[in-house]
């Protein structure tokens, strides 16, 4: 077998600028995904039942999805419906975030609701409001709850941005696919592709494991 | 003559009925809590003692009946019945102190959230509270680090930082190891020497009997008899009353 490894290197300016989009997407895609996500837990446990449905139909509907499919209906069905005509990064953009507010939603909740009724009661007793509660004394304990959760997911989503590459937006995967499919180096970038990947996870890996250990308390 | 009989009572209890479902926590529930004095609610488990309590500062809803405080009906707004609760100090069975407080943090977080005082005025107060219930040394302690006894001190520190008119007592040292029951019971003691108005559910029957100007006891959501503690305790009018209490070993 004729394998030639120059290619990976010939290509470092791209996939340098492949990287950082990837970790651009994701950065952005969390950014708005943690506010995006709050809002929906907050509007699903409200108690207008219009708020709270709304927030329940959007986040069953975007987590039961494929997020592929999510990619290609932001590309192709949401200009055309909604008349909306984004770049292929900001559509991109979009769909993770339909998909990863939508996941973080739950996860906010679930760890809301994690935090003892007595919590609650114990602020009401004092004279606090329900909102005054949960920004003094839910949301704190929640958030602890709630990190090492949102740290997997982001692990996850710094993997799964490469789904955008299927609408040409330019990141790591994207490239690495280009650069192989005109240079026919298929076992080289795949296999650049895949250490680049790993050597990028591996340590946020090992930061959300430190995470888990650092907050993941018991009480 | 009863302890502040003389004067208004501060809460009146008039046929308070509540209901979960098809449970009825309370049936008809008459009693009042006159000023500076200290009333135990006893009775089994179950039997409605801790509903009232909730019901006091409106944790639940009563669904018939009324409740006065100093005066007035409890108000079904839920804004009106904050400005209330400031004037009602609650301690919890399991303490529910806030873990990611210190014990100065946790006193001072009424003040501070509730009636707007600055940090360090509320922290110089939380600090004679702690003082007050014998932890000024455990002021910097998170509750994970503190014993039972003195997580539920913290908590009763935490409830008179608001300053209240009465304090709700809900099974206070049901959640404690033996040892450490008796200096909650001592804190106790010296707030109702104090004269702080005190509404106590308790399964200590030494300290009602004790401290208790006035016990109430309960069954199945209806108040079986109330009296002053020599009464309840040495003479009970209802046989049920007897029964209860010999169910404990108390001799009478």
């Amino acid at each position: 077998m004729n394998l030639d490894w120059s290619i990976v290197w010939q290509s470092r300016g791209a996939l340098l600028e492949g990287v950082l989009l990837t970790i651009l997407l994701t950065i952005l895609t969390m950014l708005i995904a943690i506010p995006g996500g709050i809002l929906l837990a907050l509007m699903r446990l409200s108690r207008s039942s219009i708020l709270a449905g709304a927030s329940t139909s959007f986040v069953e509907l975007f987590r039961n999805l494929p997020l592929i499919l999510v990619v290609y209906w932001a590309f192709y069905v949401m200009p055309v419906l909604l008349g909306i005509e984004l770049s292929p990064f900001t559509t991109g953009l979009v769909a993770l975030c339909l998909n990863v507010s939508a996941y973080n939603s739950e996860t906010f909740r679930s760890g809301i609701n994690s935090i003892r009724k007595g919590q609650m009661e114990a602020g009401v007793a004092l004279g606090m409001s329900r909102a005054q509660a949960m920004r003094q004394i839910i949301f704190p304990q929640a958030w602890r709850r709630v990190l090492p959760v949102l740290a997997s997911a982001w692990v996850s989503l710094f993997k799964d941005t490469s789904l955008v590459s299927v609408i040409a937006v330019g990141e790591l995967a994207h490239t690495a696919l280009q650069i192989r499919s005109q240079s026919f180096r298929v076992l080289e970038m795949l296999t650049a592709m895949a250490v680049i990947y790993w050597l990028l996870g591996y340590p946020q890996a090992k930061l959300v494991d430190w995470i888990y250990r650092k907050f993941g308390i018991t009480e | 003559m009863r302890k502040g009989a003389g004067e208004p009572p501060i809460v009146l209890y008039e046929n308070v009925r509540k209901r979960f479902g098809q449970f009825v926590a309370l049936n008809g529930v008459s009693a009042q809590v006159n000023k500076g004095e200290v009333m135990c609610l006893i009775g089994p488990s179950g039997s409605g003692k801790s509903t009232l309590l909730r019901c006091t500062n409106g944790l639940e809803k009563i669904d018939g009946g009324r409740i006065v405080f100093e005066g007035e009906s409890l108000p079904s707004d839920e804004r009106a019945m904050r400005i209330i609760r400031r004037r009602m100090g609650m301690v919890f069975q399991n303490f529910e102190l806030f873990p990611h407080k210190t014990a100065l943090g946790n006193v001072a977080i009424g003040p501070t959230t509730v009636l707007g005082m600055n940090e360090a005025e509320a922290n110089a107060r939380a600090a004679i509270l702690l003082d007050k219930v014998g932890l000024a040394d455990k002021a910097a302690s998170y509750p994970a680090n503190l014993s039972g006894g003195q997580q539920q001190r913290v908590a009763i520190a935490r409830a008179l930082a608001m300053e209240p008119d009465v304090m709700l007592f809900d099974e206070p040292t049901s959640a404690l190891d033996p040892e450490t029951i008796g200096e909650v019971l001592n804190v106790m003691k010296a707030l109702a020497e104090e004269g702080m108005t005190m509404v106590v559910v308790t399964h200590e029957m030494t300290f009602a009997r004790r401290v208790a100007n006035w016990v109430v006891v309960f069954e199945r959501g209806a108040v079986v008899e109330q009296g002053p503690p020599t009464q309840i305790f040495e003479a009970p009018h209802s046989a049920r009353t007897r029964d209860f209490l010999s169910h404990l070993g108390w001799g009478g």
